[in-house]
């Protein structure tokens, strides 16, 4: 087949698996911010339908580090609050991280319900960001 | 010592991503990037528009895939401008891919830029290509729970395409059901009903698509 050709363009990276591009982005954002400093703990903020696995964070973290001063820090996780809006009246809701439970489960469960109002639908607000929030430096 | 930074790990590529818009809006460029699991028919809907508009505009196709330009010989076959993206494995295209795909490109006469992403329902959606509207193909062989699998793409995206709505009467599944469940989860979403094979439902989609790329060429 004409199209199992050469590959064209290949691309800058090879990210296999999302965690490794996010955790690559969170490494050069960590040094940058350390400006020169060893860095010994890493705290992250994590929606809780960001789809993104805290141990494979931890994998990719654990070979992109090396030579880094990124080194041998800790990762910290915390994961935030799905919180949703209603459109008619306003009103915010918030589901918080429960352990055991699917995220989206609970917000389809909350989506199907729809707002106390009667009237609005729920639009999601905030519950995929994954942030750099904060990092200690070594003394 | 502590730092406070609170800032999104994808900043680099939501920096990027913010220059390709303003280019795009420059050049008055329509830039849709389009999203699905894989076998929904992206290609083919995006072959239909090009078979359906590239009279009236100029239309350049990003093909992503992991490997492979069997895309983007389709594409090509139909005459339109076509660059393949092979990310050799990696589950999404990110903006520095596109920027790298447009290099050495004139823009100038571009209306149209189709951007098609890597099939997967997952990772393409926290990764901004700085597109003005994100499209999500999705078909009636897949079921009508994916909305709420797979919520992340169908919050994020504005415009969903039902594709394959020929085939209902074959199926355990209704395009109602499919149409109420990407509501449930994203009540904004504008939503087309199509058959890519039959013609069904493609004028409305081309309208839409016509009408986007002549309130950028006025402006």
């Amino acid at each position: 087949m004409a199209g199992l050709g050469p590959n064209p363009v290949p691309a800058q990276t090879e990210n296999v698996m999302h965690e490794m591009p996010f955790t690559q982005a969170l490494i050069e954002l960590a040094v940058e911010k350390a400006q020169g400093h060893r860095i010994h703990k890493i705290h992250i903020q994590m929606g809780w339908m960001s789809s993104i696995v805290p141990a494979s964070v931890q994998v990719f973290f654990d070979v992109l580090s090396k030579h880094t001063l990124a080194e041998q820090a800790g990762l910290a996780f915390e994961i935030t609050p799905i919180k949703l809006g209603c459109h008619a009246c306003s009103r915010r809701i918030e589901l918080p991280f429960e352990p055991g439970v699917d995220p989206r489960r609970a917000l389809a469960k909350v989506l199907e319900r729809g707002c106390f109002c009667g009237e609005g639908k729920l639009i999601l607000l905030d519950g995929m960001r994954f942030e750099l929030s904060e990092i200690e430096l070594a003394q | 010592m502590k730092l406070s930074i609170e800032k999104a790990v994808t900043w680099k590529n939501d920096a990027v991503a913010g220059e390709l818009r303003q280019q795009f809006a420059q050049n008055s460029i329509f830039c849709l990037n389009v999203i699905a699991a894989p076998g929904a028919g992206k290609t083919t809907l995006i072959e239909k528009t090009i078979e359906g508009l590239s009279n009236e505009f100029d239309i350049m196709v990003i093909e992503g895939d992991p490997h492979t330009r069997l895309d983007s010989d389709r594409v090509t076959a139909l005459g339109a401008n076509a660059k393949q993206i092979n990310t050799l494995g990696g589950c999404h295209l990110d903006a520095n891919m596109i920027k790298d795909a447009l290099c050495g490109r004139n823009l100038d006469r571009l209306d149209l830029l189709i951007i098609e992403n890597i099939g997967n329902l997952l990772c393409p959606a926290a990764w901004d290509l700085g597109e003005d509207t994100r499209l999500l193909v999705a078909s009636l062989p897949e079921g009508s729970d994916k909305s709420i699998k797979y919520p992340e793409t169908f919050i994020l995206s504005q415009v969903m395409v039902i594709n394959k709505i020929d085939l209902e009467p074959f199926l355990p599944v209704k395009t109602e059901t499919i149409r109420r469940n990407a509501l449930l989860v994203n009540p904004n979403l504008s939503i087309f009903e199509v058959s890519c094979l039959k013609g069904t439902g493609l004028d409305a989609w081309l309208d839409w698509v016509r009408t986007q790329c002549l309130r950028r060429r006025k402006t």
